[in-house]
């Protein structure tokens, strides 16, 4: 049984709240997430404002001790697991008596726990990548593709699944990351043609941009949108709407090329 | 046999995003029966954006009644379940127009992209906040 302090209360909070936003949970969820947490620990008077590039929070329990933090926020990536595990974490939290900062997880402990969700472990490289093939092949099938296109399909999003692996080491911006892949989608799969005769790429090369598709983006600009968080909102929305342009930027300026060599 | 091709690539789609455990069997079906619903409503009625309303409406609230089942953020469920409905065939086919310096055919799809996507925003956004103002209702009563 120990009482958490209002420093240690603010850090697991905006620890909390940076885990959720880098892995692409909607502005509303973090804000809740985040008071909730401060106010297991209680510290009732407890403002978050959040937006997709940084978090502030002022945690307070009564007129007399205020403290306020902001942290930016960098690399944001999609990881529906972590999300998931971080509010299972919150809740059970919310759970356990936890009365008047008395609680029976110290701060060290619950860090302890955080840290233990970020560094958990992912599914191994070549089982994504081998995914991200699956995922490719069908939607060129679910597009019309025959059985050979399907095969066609799959190994250009094994290809590009990893080659993004490799530019994600680089990185890179999100913009030119989307470039490149989705010139790559075009690149993998011209060649794969040039050897096998009797295929349609259109199918292929859909099945593999449907990989770079900025899904998560527009779902959270919708959802943010509706429930008034605007700032974030639009943000995400022109997010998406770049992300769309970069993917066909990359394969257009890629099918030009190839048209200019010859093929 | 199509509904087979959605629940697989949603699948593998899941798995890329790190989720685990049997729930990417329920995210799978989803994702199946969103394309699956997306058919069966263009085969009556002949409408693309009118079945991708329906289909996204429905779809949208099997998710937000499984994901409080199993315990799962809701928002993780819709975003993987619309993927096979958002519209990425016409945005390739729209570049393609403009490389061929064929406006017509790259406005036309275009048009399309933009339709669909503010549809599927739409029905997201019906389905958010009828959910929140059912369960605004229970609290008080």
């Amino acid at each position: 049984m120990t009482a958490i302090n209002i420093k240690e209360a603010t850090e697991i909070s905006l620890e909390i709240g940076r885990m959720l936003l880098q892995s692409g949970a909607t502005t509303n969820r973090v804000e809740r997430m985040m008071r909730k947490v401060s106010e297991v620990f209680g510290y009732q008077h407890t403002e978050a404002y959040v937006t997709p590039t940084g978090i502030f929070i002022s945690v307070s329990d009564s007129q007399t001790q205020l403290n306020t933090s902001i942290r930016r926020i960098e690399n944001r990536r999609t990881d529906l697991g972590k999300i998931t595990r971080v509010s299972h974490l919150v809740s059970e939290l919310e759970q356990q008596s936890c009365r008047e900062g008395q609680c029976r997880l110290s701060a060290a402990d619950f860090m302890r726990k955080l840290a233990e969700i970020d560094n958990a472990k992912d599914y191994p490289a070549w089982f994504t990548v081998f995914c991200g093939g699956l995922t490719s092949g069908c939607f060129c099938l679910l597009f019309g593709g025959s059985w050979a296109e399907f095969a066609v399909a799959y190994a250009v999003g094994i290809l590009v699944s990893l080659a993004l692996r490799l530019l994600g080491l680089l990185q890179i911006n999100n913009f030119l990351l989307n470039i490149l892949g989705a010139a790559l989608v075009v690149t993998f799969a011209k060649l794969i043609d040039l050897g096998v005769p009797n295929i349609a790429l259109d199918n292929i090369i859909i099945g593999g941009i449907m990989l770079l598709v900025p899904g998560l983006s527009f779902v959270n600009a919708i959802r943010d949108t509706m429930s008034g968080d605007l700032v974030s909102g639009t943000a995400r929305a022109v997010e998406a709407v770049f992300i769309a342009v970069a993917i066909a930027a990359g394969s257009g300026v890629m099918l030009k090329l190839w048209e200019l060599w010859g093929y | 046999m199509q509904f087979i091709w959605a629940a697989l690539s949603i699948l593998g789609f899941s798995i890329r995003v790190n989720l685990k455990g049997w729930k990417i069997l329920l995210l799978a079906l989803g994702g199946g029966l969103s394309w699956g619903l997306y058919l069966i409503f263009l085969y009556y009625s002949n409408s693309l954006l009118f079945s991708i309303f329906c289909a996204v409406i429905l779809v949208c609230s099997y998710s937000e009644i499984v994901a409080r089942l199993i315990r799962v953020p809701v928002s993780v469920f819709v975003t993987c379940v619309i993927i096979p409905l958002v519209p990425g065939s016409s945005l390739y086919y729209a570049m393609q127009g403009f490389i061929a310096g064929n406006s017509a055919l790259a406005s036309e799809h275009t048009y399309k992209v933009l339709l669909i996507s503010g549809t599927i925003a739409m029905a997201i956004a019906v389905v958010s906040s009828v959910t929140n103002i059912m369960f605004r209702l229970r609290n008080r009563f």
